[in-house]
């Protein structure tokens, strides 16, 4: 079990830390333009992250800020495709130690720029055309399943074993990913929100009448 | 011993911000060596989500939903179209837009307990509270104990929804419209909304 899986429903963890900024720190604004650079021009896309993240030490993912934990996973990643080596990485964050004012090498392409920028509008819409026959209906009574323990997931913990209905079943099918291990969402599926009462996820909470709703994939659902 | 005090001191310093900062620099002059980033990349990705796609969108978007009834019923509908008619262009975390929408005795509150999903196109990017294991981890169980963290009581007989995304749709409340803003103009109302109170965390007050 992996607690990033599970973080939904922890208790006893004290206040929220309410830091409305994006960026503390300079440096993760030029880590995150990086970033988008890498997921603009295919390099890695979000579930290579989270697969990281995921594989994290689960004390040292609470432990990190997020953007520390996205560097140390940019790192990585980048060092185990090859685009990089760990050996110019420390040598070049050497110097940069050394020498904390020393410009950027004026060199680069440019055309990548653009690209980037016009990838923030297209975006990369998981929606595929494909014929679909969806197995449950508006108004289904659903159980989600007791998945298998994996390396990625895009089922929330708290949810495994629940029983909720129905609300949406949406047009067509969603690929989530077709180049990391999965628990069954790497072929285009048909999802549905699925509307929850919080009572059925936690008998121990006041009744308020608060409801929970999530997008599910086919996969994660069963027949209740 | 003076291996173990080497080893410590260098454990600490790769966990110092001039550290962290050193690292990233590394990483674009490395991917400017070898051409996979251009010389204004950061630059204009810096600038791109402070001016074009940010915060300010969605509350053009609130705005025009208060003052225009029929345009708030096709946002509802179908927020990617609706967003389009204001001459928006939607985009990367926000190519499936669901806008749900606050009204007396129904609050919404947004999370992702798995990541950080957010509605990029309206709301830029998302603040660190958004992604906080803390805030993931308790928004779900006890909705209103995290709205008192960011200072927000509900009326006692307001149910709350959750919407927890970890699939294609992200999503947008519509805050409710704060009393005595008759006749404001939409740049005025506009001004009134907060990041916060687009994902349900927040109240939008005159």
């Amino acid at each position: 079990m992996k607690v990033q899986h599970y973080l939904g429903g922890i208790e006893n963890l004290g206040p929220v830390d309410v830091e409305k900024r994006v960026f503390v720190e300079p440096w993760e604004a030029q880590l995150f333009a990086v970033h988008t650079t890498m997921m603009g021009t295919g390099i890695w896309a979000w579930p290579d992250l989270r697969v990281l993240a995921e594989s994290m030490n689960p004390l040292d993912y609470f432990k990190y800020r997020y953007y520390i934990k996205w560097l140390g996973g940019m790192c990585k990643f980048l060092i185990s495709r090859n685009y990089i080596s760990e050996k110019e990485l420390e040598a070049k964050t050497r110097y940069y130690l050394e020498n904390p004012d020393a410009a950027q090498p004026n060199a680069g392409n440019n055309d990548v720029t653009e690209r980037v920028i016009e990838y923030f509008y297209t975006g990369a819409n998981p929606y595929r055309d494909v014929a679909v026959n969806p197995i449950f209906k508006v108004g289904d009574t659903v159980r989600v399943k007791d998945m298998p323990p994996v390396v990625h997931t895009r089922l929330p913990g708290y949810l495994r074993n629940r029983i909720g209905v129905v609300e949406t079943v949406y047009k067509g099918a969603y690929l989530y990913a077709d180049n990391v291990p999965t628990d069954g969402i790497c072929t285009a599926q048909p999802v549905y929100l699925v509307k929850f009462k919080t009572r059925d996820l936690w008998d121990d909470i006041p009744d308020k009448g608060d409801v929970l709703y999530n997008d599910c994939f086919e996969v994660y659902l069963e027949a209740a | 011993m003076s291996d173990d005090h080497d080893h410590d001191h260098h454990h600490h310093l790769r966990e110092s911000e001039t550290y962290y900062a050193a690292r990233t620099k590394a990483l674009e002059s490395l991917f400017r060596e070898k051409g996979l980033i251009g010389t204004d990349t950061v630059d204009r990705v810096i600038n791109f989500f402070e001016h074009e796609m940010g915060p300010f969108n969605g509350a053009k978007v609130v705005a025009k939903a208060w003052t225009d009834p029929a345009f708030k019923g096709r946002l509802l509908a179908d927020a990617n179209k609706a967003i389009a008619e204001l001459g928006m262009r939607d985009g990367i975390e926000g190519e499936n837009l669901k806008v749900v929408e606050n009204v007396p005795g129904t609050h919404n509150v947004v999370c992702c307990t798995l990541c950080s999903c957010w509605p990029w196109p309206l709301l830029g990017l998302p603040p660190y509270w958004f992604k906080d294991p803390v805030f993931r981890a308790r928004v779900v169980r006890e909705p209103r104990g995290v709205l008192s963290d960011f200072g927000v009581t509900l009326p006692e007989e307001s149910k709350i929804e959750i919407w927890d995304s970890s699939a294609q749709v992200r999503y947008f409340v519509i805050p409710e419209r704060p009393a005595g803003t008759d006749g404001w103009t939409e740049e005025k109302l506009a001004a009134l909304v907060s990041t916060e109170a687009m994902q349900g965390l927040g109240l939008a007050t005159a």
